[in-house]
């Protein structure tokens, strides 16, 4: 029988995991796809998800219902993966996955000099992103790839709507600075 | 139609504050209509939407091919794992998540244990010290003096021992 999300919380806060799973299997993308957002790197994003879910089960019973959960997790989801961006700040990343082999094909996007381009823009667009403030690079996610409202975002973040506005128009503008040569390219 | 080069300065001003809110679905219906009715008149603006739009699928794309073909393996068996190592929180972690609590409470907590705490002690410490201290005095019960011997008969203060001490005469001791 389908629980509401309502009784799935209720249930997680009283320590039961098949409640846990039940959300874990309902929001396990929409966690992956912001940690994806913050480090563009399997991996790691896959470690984030993981981390979020462990912290979720210990701190749930600290959810109150004063926001909306999805908001609520996806606090917890951006604060664990700049955390852990700032844990990896020293390590060096690969611009070009080592498991990605170059294989001949009719296809011109599937061209090893493509994929390449293809992975070098993903590095500038990390590197770009990395060079915001956590607030700015939080704020362009959440809207970028999550599609939040200004709203959901402020609720997320724990801000107003203005300071949410000027977090994005502050961090597209210093992103398409550095991207320049791409973005205005339309590439 | 030609806008006068003044008019369309001002206005490109004011649509340009704009413009992040209509990349984001965000304005009113009037705001709205301000912009588009701008902007087949300004190619400045037009390029800063597009740029906008060249930005987020920059961002975006990635991120969507990379959730499309991920499978998540395993991922629920280690968050399993995960919980089931951390489970009862450590010493560390009590102690991060009682210094977490909200000032107000923990006021109401520390407060008063730290005047329990100096109180227990100012009481218990005299009492301390007199048990270290103290040791056991004999009280003398009776001392009787004969031609043969004298007798002193005394009590240990804290055990129930009664000594009998017999020494011959005043100045030699049995």
């Amino acid at each position: 029988m389908e629980m509401s999300e309502a009784e799935l919380i209720s249930r997680c806060q009283q320590g039961d995991r098949d409640a846990l799973r039940e959300i874990f299997n309902q929001y396990q993308k929409k966690v992956y796809r912001v940690a994806y957002g913050v480090v563009r790197q399997r991996e790691e994003a896959l470690d984030i998800v993981q981390e979020v879910f462990i912290k979720l089960f210990r701190s749930i019973q600290h959810f109150k219902g004063k926001s909306h959960f999805y908001t609520y997790l996806y606090r917890m989801t951006m604060n664990t993966a700049i955390d852990h961006t700032r844990k990896m700040k020293k390590v060096p990343s690969s611009s070009v996955d080592e498991d990605e082999g170059f294989q001949f094909s009719d296809d011109p996007e599937k061209r090893p000099d493509r994929i390449f381009a293809h992975k070098e823009l993903e590095e500038k667009v990390r590197r770009a992103m990395d060079q915001l403030s956590p607030d700015q690079k939080a704020a362009l996610i959440f809207r970028e790839v999550e599609g939040l409202t200004y709203q959901e975002i402020a609720e997320a973040m724990g801000c107003s709507i203005g300071t949410v506005m000027s977090r994005l128009h502050y961090g597209r503008k210093r992103v398409q600075e550095l991207l320049k040569d791409y973005v205005e390219g339309g590439r | 139609m030609w806008k006068g080069g003044g008019r369309m300065k001002r206005e490109c001003s004011s649509v340009s504050k704009l413009l992040d809110k209509y990349f984001d679905q965000e304005l009113t219906l009037e705001e709205r209509s301000l912009v588009e009715g701008h902007l087949p008149d300004c190619p400045a603006c037009r390029r800063a939407l597009e740029s906008m739009e060249t930005l987020r699928n920059f961002i975006r794309s990635p991120v969507e091919e990379a959730v499309e073909k991920e499978t998540f393996p395993w991922v629920w068996e280690k968050i399993e794992r995960g919980i089931q190592q951390r489970e009862g929180p450590g010493l560390w972690e009590s102690l991060r998540d009682w210094l977490s609590l909200p000032f107000l409470l923990k006021r109401k907590i520390w407060i008063p244990a730290v005047a329990t705490a100096v109180i227990l002690i100012l009481v218990m410490a005299p009492l301390l010290f007199k048990k270290i201290s103290s040791y056991p005095v004999p009280s003398v019960v009776e001392y009787v003096e004969s031609e043969t011997y004298n007798v002193m008969i005394y009590q240990l203060e804290n055990q129930d021992v009664t000594v009998i001490w017999l020494f011959n005469g005043p100045e030699e001791e049995t």
